[in-house]
């Protein structure tokens, strides 16, 4: 089970939590302090006082880059959310991701929806986290809508405009499969499954309506039925409601799963809002470095790259791809084994057909650890030969979408081989100095041997230790 | 308080907490550097042993955490360790900024001068040179001050070049053309058939180590700027064997001469890029002639090698707490408007950013140009321009930066290809381009390369970071609202970046 409820309760259990138990629901405090948390790698902070009926966190599907902490990965919340060992790699992660297997929902028992009705509430007496301005933010949840028998789930984000008006950007595509004036639902507080199966359906390139299979197949998923339509029984908060407008054109971005998408502005007019008892809303500040949202677009990304590539050619030589949330979507690494000559080239522009959000790919060796970026960027700079290893296209490709430096103009791609020349001979290879290459084995046996003697325990200062060493 | 030796900096360290005396025997033979490299990747103590043959060795003494990896250089500065990277780095800017000459003193104010071994005497083998890495070329010295006069001037250099034991007299040194002290060895003293006289410090005052390994300008008295460092005079002492002045509180003391046309092998070895890199190549020979010390001295090394990804050692916490304060006040004194630059924390040498408010293409050409021609030309293949508020130390930012600032069409500019001299360390060279001739140097060119990566130029000029007052005042109370929650503030990355707003 990977219900909002369960996963906060697993980074209490994880000392991953702060409770902020003074009033912050004034212009934009919430949101401000939600920021300052999320840029500088803080735990999920709780905010237990706020002006409305749901409680607020942020944080739950973020964390901290991967130069700041070396006892924990960026995608830790999220893999923790989706059930995954603790001990799990993130090759184990991806592939989980990637296997977009649906499974169907059929034959899954009607739950009953955790959230009861809430008589006479509003928008605003949800509390949601404001603007300066205090206007109500959305983030973090999905609208649910059912046409000929079929739900689907889409990502959204927005804003409050009245007490029972919504205002959300969705994937133009889900608008263009939903009739006008359909009815909703606006589903706040759902898992990561339920979010992360959302952006899969509509936002990787082949809207597919089939979010709420695919997120049965990332979990165990307990569905409810509202008025005909398929939702997560566990939402914290569900806000029903009638499509009541469309605005084709893109509105300003305010999540980064928009990046490089369609997108329409729909607007909801409420007719009803359910809550759990004591309801906690999750929500990622808008546009900062390391949000929950950023960290969500980047793993579906990678994994469905990793899915494609690795299905291409017959074989799999990719073994892992990252979109580091560090760059924000605007670089890809994919760690590969060379098949031959020239396959880097293959490789990342395969990866620049598969994805138009970057424009930047480093290609590291197959040895490279996933869970060291510094290091991968360390091959960047130094086994990259400077003048022969920096490819850049020419200056016709499309323009990738994350970078800030073009709009609609065509321009080069950059790739990065950090890769050993396969036609170098054995003895050219300079091995990495690390202590299983720096020392033989009867060094380290006996340093093994000697460890009290020498005091080590002491001197390692564990507490500066994560637990793996 | 004033550091005079790298006794009391141990001492200094010790009473941080910071320092593991180990009092059991330990070998000079990989043993005492993989416990280095332990602690290294476990941002461990650093770690003293106390008996290793004749003498003692410390391991990557200077070596900070990743996070903070200027922290133990400014306790050999009597800095205080909780200062931010900006109050730190202009500290030791203000200090550069005042030098102080040395001050000479007598052999007997001389700790260095204690034991000393002349003529017949002299067997550098007495004394424990590690054996840092499985396949090096052999035992090294590589954390020490090597001192060699112009000999057409009273200039005398420092540096830190290292040195391969090869017998009781003899080693050879890496000097690479291009750097100053080689520059005087190949194209002066062996033009002119004359060995140039040497003395090697090993075990020197904090003040003087890092003195060696910044880009003192040529013709300058570097003494001058280790005092200027230490805000104290240095002391120096005469050499037995030769006229040149040493840091009296040296450890050890090695005299000799770099003989002219004369090579040694050199090499392989784990070097400042994370792997082992080859083939051994020739390079001068460094002929001992006397051997001064202290009571059982101690010998600092560095594990090279363990300074890239998330592990830091002495190299490379020196480039941050170092180099990049006086790469900063150079690109100053040269009339550009930088804020600061700073080495990327994970990688020494080979990349170092700016961040500057004049983000013109042309300035930052011309500020490329500069450095790649002066004292960037051997080892650094990339500098990144980044916008004046982003720390140039976070390298989250800095990746942010070049994912979405550098334009592939426009913001990559590379100084020819094949067009520069390289230093032949590089592994994405191959041996036979690195070549092995006389002057060191590598046979291939090789590429320079700067990355514009401010927002100057952006379709949708970014103004993410550029926060106006209420901003900065928000943001600073949504962090006491933290503080107040419990958040460990001074662990997390804003503490030191934005603390001073």
């Amino acid at each position: 089970m990977t219900a909002l409820r369960d996963h906060l309760d697993w980074l209490r259990e994880t000392d991953t939590t702060v409770d902020v138990t003074e009033p912050v629901h004034w212009d934009g405090t919430v949101e401000a302090v939600a920021a300052e948390a999320t840029r500088h790698g803080c735990p999920v902070v709780r905010f237990t006082e706020t002006s409305g009926i749901a409680r607020l966190v942020s944080g739950v599907y973020g964390g901290p880059d991967q130069f700041f902490s070396d006892d924990r990965d960026p995608w830790d919340r999220i893999a923790g959310a989706l059930g995954h060992p603790p001990d799990g790699s993130y090759v184990d992660l991806i592939d989980r991701l990637a296997r977009w297997e649906p499974a169907s929902i059929d034959e899954r028992p009607d739950a009953e929806p955790d959230a009861t009705r809430c008589d006479g509430a509003d928008l605003y007496d949800l509390g949601l986290p404001t603007t300066r301005e205090g206007v109500p933010l959305v983030s973090l949840g999905v609208i649910a809508a059912e046409v000929d028998g079929e739900t689907t789930w889409a990502p959204i984000a927005g804003r409050g405009r009245r007490s029972t008006e919504l205002r959300l950007s969705v994937p133009r595509p889900f608008a263009e499969w939903c009739p006008p004036r359909t009815d909703v639902s606006v589903l706040l507080g759902v898992s990561a499954p339920v979010l992360i199966a959302a952006l899969q359906a509509w936002t990787q390139g082949q809207p597919t309506p089939d979010a709420p299979a695919l997120a049965a197949g990332l979990s165990d998923l307990q569905l409810a039925t509202i008025d005909g339509r398929t939702v997560p029984a566990e939402a914290e908060v569900r806000v029903d409601g009638r499509l009541s407008g469309i605005d084709p054109k893109d509105a300003d971005r305010t999540a980064t799963w928009e990046i490089g998408q369609e997108t329409t502005t729909v607007a909801v007019e409420t007719t009803g809002i359910a809550t759990r008892e004591q309801p906690t809303i999750p929500f990622a500040p808008f546009d900062e470095p390391l949000a929950d949202d950023v960290h969500l677009a980047c793993l579906v990304e990678a994994a469905k790259l990793f899915r494609r590539v690795n299905n291409y050619w017959g074989v799999s030589p990719v073994r892992w791809i990252q979109i580091p949330v560090e760059g924000r979507l605007g670089l890809c690494i994919v760690s590969s084994e060379i098949l031959y000559a020239g396959f880097e080239w293959q490789l990342a522009n395969t990866l620049f057909s598969f994805s138009d959000l970057f424009d930047k790919v480093l290609v590291v060796d197959e040895q490279a650890d996933p869970t060291d970026l510094a290091r991968a960027l360390d091959d960047m700079w130094v086994k990259a030969h400077p003048a022969n290893d920096w490819v850049f296209s020419e200056s016709h490709a499309s323009s990738a979408a994350a970078p800030e430096y073009r709009d609609e103009d065509a321009g080069s791609r950059l790739y990065i081989n950090a890769t050993w020349d396969p036609r170098w001979d054995e003895e050219y290879i300079a091995p990495r100095v690390t202590m299983e290459t720096a020392f033989s084995e009867s060094v380290l046996a006996s340093l093994a041997d000697r460890w009290d003697e020498l005091g080590l325990d002491e001197a390692v200062r564990p507490d500066r230790l994560d637990g793996d060493d | 308080m004033t550091v005079d030796s790298l006794r009391e900096y141990l001492g200094a360290l010790e009473s941080c907490g910071d320092l593991h005396r180990i009092d059991e025997p330990v070998s000079w033979n990989l043993e005492a550097s993989a416990v280095t490299l332990l602690l290294n990747e476990a941002d461990g103590d650093v770690p003293l042993f106390e008996d290793v043959d004749t003498a003692r060795l410390v391991g990557d003494p200077y070596r900070g955490s990743q996070r903070r990896p200027w922290d133990r250089i400014a306790l050999g500065l009597g800095l205080p360790r909780d200062l931010s990277y900006e109050e730190y780095y202009e500290s030791v800017i203000d200090r550069l900024k005042d030098p102080i000459e040395p001050r000479i003193v007598s052999h007997d104010d001389a700790p260095c001068k204690r034991r000393i071994q002349t003529g017949e005497d002299v067997d550098l083998l007495d004394y424990p040179w590690p054996y840092i890495h499985a396949g090096d070329g052999g035992r090294y010295s590589n954390l020490h001050t090597l001192i060699a006069p112009d000999p057409d001037s009273e200039w005398v250099d420092w540096s830190y070049h290292r040195s391969m034991i090869h017998d009781s007299e003899t080693s050879s040194v890496l000097l690479l053309a291009g750097e100053q002290t080689p520059n005087l060895y190949y194209y002066k003293y062996e033009r002119r058939d004359e060995p140039m006289p040497v003395a090697i410090a090993v075990g020197v005052e904090p003040a003087v180590q890092y003195t060696s390994v910044m880009w003192i300008p040529t013709g300058r008295n570097e003494a001058e700027y280790a005092g200027g460092l230490k805000r104290e005079p240095v002391d120096l002492v005469p050499c037995e064997t030769n006229e040149l002045m040493v840091p009296a509180s040296a450890e050890l003391v090695i005299e000799g001469e770099i003989l002219p046309n004369e090579r040694r092998d050199e090499g392989p070895f784990g070097d400042y890029f994370g792997y082992m890199h080859g083939p051994r190549r020739s390079m001068p020979l460094f002929r001992v002639t006397g051997i001064t010390s202290r009571e059982d001295p101690i010998i600092p090394f560095c594990v090279e090698g363990t300074g890239v990804g998330e592990t830091e050692n002495a190299t490379s916490s020196m480039e941050v707490g170092c180099v990049g304060p006086d790469a900063t006040l150079g690109l100053r004194t040269a009339g550009f408007d930088v804020q600061c630059i700073a080495p990327w924390k994970s990688t020494p040498r080979t990349v170092y950013v700016i961040s500057t408010e004049t983000t013109d293409p042309s300035y930052l050409h011309d500020m490329a140009n500069f450095i790649f021609t002066t004292w960037g030309m051997l080892h650094v293949d990339f500098f990144v321009f980044v916008d004046a508020d982003v720390d140039p130390l976070d390298q989250r930012a800095v990746i942010e930066a070049l994912a979405l600032h550098a334009d592939p069409d426009a913001d990559f500019h590379q100084f020819g290809v094949e067009t520069m001299p390289k230093v032949p360390l590089n592994i994405y060279q191959t041996p036979t381009e690195k070549g092995d001739i006389q002057t060191g140097t590598s046979k291939a060119k090789t590429a320079k390369a700067y990355i514009d990566a401010t927002s100057a130029g952006d379709a949708d000029p970014d103004d993410r970071f550029r926060d106006d007052s209420a901003d900065i005042d928000r943001r600073y109370r949504a962090r006491r609202i933290l503080e107040r929650a419990g958040v460990e503030t001074g662990d997390l990355p804003f503490a030191e970046t934005e603390a001073d707003r």
